[in-house]
């Protein structure tokens, strides 16, 4: 009975050394293959081994399998397993850079009540407010100052209005609520001290946001006609963006089997 | 006499979707489909239409990505294994569907759908659409206007005037070799207006485009006429709006059409419907259900119970849809005319795909449109906008609104958290690339540095085209729009310092040469 007891641990034990032995054996083939990859940027996706590991995308939308070494390769339709299919090249595409050594900051309009900005400040520039502002430094708070410089040409100090926003969390950018149509505005990045003091980083560009009503201003040789301007609700229902793609992925059929309401507002009310 | 007009106008568009590298890419069925069932659709329904002397005019905008790969051999042989595949598929079915009478009679009807497709295109117009497309507009049918080089999305590159001037001299470039002649109108991708546009459109000699309704009616001074007739901008560029009202029936779920219970369901395709291993030789290598394209059900209503389609009651219920619009039609623009002082202008621009992707009955109802217009209706006239502009060359100068005709009529739907960090990337590199050509401004003797600061402005336009940012905010197919993206700044940035350092790999560009190759005779000097 111990003889047979001993017996079944022995075969177990075998049983899971020769498993640790083959995960040891493809973790060093997989390696291999990526050292290989990597140094001569091809693929052979013939070996069936290789078909067989590839994981799929995320989504489940792509159709491209994933092998491990994050280069796209696709399994091929219709050709025989084992017969060398095709080599394709699959280069790596490589995550692109967190910055470009600059010290900028962009403004952007994207809509008449809401700015994006994204900055990149660097770092000896930083460093050197910080040093400047000495004992304080680490009080100071970095901010967005938006300013108001409609019809200004602006030097920093003649914006009709302005208000500060704390950047939190290492953000990079950000949406700007202005609440503004039909006004320009110009941001800039910086510290703020707890005595007021304010250190710029770096300025943005400026910008207009666009109109969200009808004009007051009326040209007396083109007087407008208002039978034809009675209708319309300002910034009600406009942008119903009618292209294919987006309906490829919700579909106009799909939106009348909701019954919700319109085409045109379901795009106001985007799914999740 | 007519008391007002009505322009059509289709815009046809997909994303640069080519990838050589691979046998086939399941990406390059958006081409493939659009071609079977809105392009030849299209197509055969204009051919016919002048067969029978029917006269009509209509405004189509055609993508530079569109016409490369419509011209494109690779694609186009792809192409005809694709329909090839489809005939097959039908026969197949025709045998499959012997015993069931209503589905035997729609197997035969898409085997023969798929072989006049086949047809027009392989025989009828030799493997290039865009020559038919040409041939309408050289008739005097079809006007043929041109959109930024890729789809590129105008307010959203505003800091870089020169290229915002690429994307509209590449496309009118593009345009003048495939159809002979210069561009007279511009679609902006998405109808994003942005005002600096204004005078780089009149540099390249563009006279209309084509706005969201909002763009001319917060134009100021305030528009006179509404969107019923154009105004003019500081540049002189006529601006014509869209009339949400016709959008509003074609497009609307109250109101609109292609919801009609005896049209063709779109989601009941046979790919999805039919035993798996039956359809599998007819999917792609990773064996994921996709449509095929045969689809038997008519929407029906709200319910999974399906009918099977009937192509007979459909096409009746197009002709009565094509009846109401025209009604309708006639009735706004007598109203119209009634308070105007000139005859109106009603602008119904659509999304080409729209018809016969989406709405299978769609250029049928087309045609019905057209041959009712030519015989019933006499209150409303087709016109493009050129001809309107040949009728009215005086029109009020006002400055359009920057606007877009996408989610709440601005820019969010391609600037929000799923793709707004693609901008500092498009933006870095736009600004390199006009450093490039600002750094060697002489066509030099070195020709692989030419070649690699032509395919540099190929790679930052290839990754400037707004479809990748829509895709990210659609949740669909994210993964792909992200590759492409990180992709072409990634070819252009590598190709950007291997210029400044005089070290460019020879191979490697010639590799890229051959995957990115639209637009073959750019001239980088366009980014000066």
């Amino acid at each position: 009975m111990d003889k047979e007891i001993l017996k079944e641990i022995f075969l177990l034990l075998i049983e899971v050394i020769k498993a640790f032995c083959e995960i040891i054996w493809k973790k060093i083939k997989g390696f291999f293959c990526l050292i290989w990859d990597r140094f001569f940027g091809v693929t052979d996706i013939s070996s069936p081994d290789r078909v067989e590991e590839q994981e799929w995308g995320a989504t489940g939308e792509d159709t491209w399998p994933v092998v491990p070494d994050g280069s796209l390769v696709r399994k091929e339709e219709s050709q025989p397993r084992g017969k060398r299919e095709e080599v394709v090249s699959a280069p790596i595409i490589p995550e692109l850079p967190e910055d470009y050594g600059d010290n900028r900051m962009v403004l952007m309009v994207r809509d008449p009540e809401c700015l994006f900005t994204y900055w990149e400040p660097r770092k000896d520039v930083v460093d050197n407010i910080l040093n400047a502002l000495g004992s304080m430094a680490h009080s100071a708070k970095m901010v967005l100052r938006v300013y108001d410089v409609t019809d200004v040409i602006f030097n920093g100090n003649n914006a009709h209005t302005y208000f500060d926003i704390e950047v939190t969390g290492g953000a990079r950018s950000w949406y700007i609520h202005t609440g503004k149509p039909n006004r320009s505005f110009c941001v800039d990045i910086g510290f703020l001290t707890p005595n007021g003091t304010f250190r710029l980083i770096v300025r943005s560009n400026q910008v207009k946001t666009p109109p969200a009503g009808v004009s007051e201003v009326v040209d007396e040789t083109w007087m407008s006609i208002e039978a034809l301007y009675e209708e319309i609700h300002a910034t009600e229902g406009f942008g119903s963006s009618e292209s294919v793609r987006e309906k490829a992925h919700k579909g106009w059929q799909e939106v009348i089997k909701e019954s919700v309401s319109s085409f045109e507002t379901s795009r106001v009310s985007p799914p999740a | 006499m007519e008391k007002g007009y009505l322009s059509f106008i289709l815009h046809a568009h997909l994303p640069f979707v080519r990838h050589p590298e691979y046998t086939e890419f399941l990406e390059e069925d958006w081409l493939f489909e659009a071609i079977t069932e809105t392009y030849i659709p299209l197509i055969d329904v204009f051919d016919k239409l002048i067969e029978d002397g029917v006269n009509f005019r209509m405004t189509v905008s055609m993508s530079p990505p569109l016409v490369s790969m419509l011209t494109d051999p690779l694609l186009q042989s792809r192409y005809i294994r694709y329909i090839e595949k489809r005939i097959e598929f039908a026969e197949k079915e025709i045998e499959r569907t012997r015993h069931q009478s209503e589905f035997h009679r729609l197997a035969q009807m898409y085997h023969g759908y798929f072989t006049n497709a086949r047809y027009i295109f392989a025989e009828k117009y030799r493997r290039n659409l865009v020559a038919a497309f040409k041939k309408f507009q050289d008739a005097g049918n079809v006007e043929i206007i041109t959109c930024g080089a890729t789809h590129g999305y105008f307010p959203l590159m505003n800091h870089n005037v020169n290229a915002m001037r690429a994307q509209v001299r590449v496309a009118v470039n593009h345009y003048e070799k495939h159809f002979g002649r210069r561009p007279g109108g511009i679609w902006l991708a998405e109808c994003a207006y942005e005002p600096e546009i204004d005078k780089i459109l009149q540099e390249a000699g563009i006279r209309f485009l084509i706005m969201e309704t909002h763009g001319i009616l917060f134009a100021s001074p305030r528009p006179k006429y509404g969107v019923y007739a154009p105004i003019m901008s500081p540049s002189g560029i006529a601006a014509f709006g869209r009339d949400r009202e016709s959008s509003k029936q074609v497009w609307s779920a109250r109101e609109g059409y292609p919801g009609d219970f005896f049209y063709r369901e779109f989601y009941r395709d046979v790919g999805f419907d039919l035993d798996y291993d039956y359809v599998r030789p007819y999917l792609h290598g990773d064996g994921k259900r996709s449509n095929i394209g045969i689809k038997y059900y008519r929407i029906t209503g709200k319910t999974d119970q399906k009918e099977p389609y009937c192509p007979h009651k459909a096409m009746e219920r197009a002709a009565e849809h094509a009846g109401n619009f025209l009604f309708n039609r006639e009735k706004q623009i007598e109203h119209l005319s009634a308070v105007m002082d000139r005859k109106p202008i009603v602008i119904a621009p659509y999304d080409a795909e729209l018809f016969g992707h989406w709405w299978f009955e769609g250029p049928r109802w087309i045609d019905f449109l057209f041959r009712k217009m030519s015989s019933d209706y006499k209150t409303i006239s087709l016109i493009t906008p050129m001809e309107y502009l040949e009728k009215y060359p005086d029109n009020q100068a006002s400055t359009p609104a920057l606007s877009s005709w996408g989610y709440k009529g601005y820019h969010e739907y391609w600037l929000n958290e799923s793709n707004d960090w693609i901008y500092r990337h498009l933006h870095k590199a736009a600004e390199r690339m006009v450093e490039l050509a600002k750094t060697y401004p002489q066509r030099g003797e070195n020709s692989l540095q030419n070649r690699a600061l032509n395919q540099a402005a190929r790679e930052l336009l290839l990754a400037q085209s707004s479809d990748w940012a829509f895709i990210m905010k659609t949740g669909d197919m994210v993964e792909y729009a992200v590759k492409r993206t990180k992709e072409h700044i990634f070819r252009f940035t590598k190709l950007y310092d291997d210029i400044r350092s005089d070290k460019i790999d020879a191979a490697w560009l010639s590799d890229i040469e051959g995957k990115d190759n639209i637009f073959s005779d750019i001239e980088y000097h366009i980014y000066q």
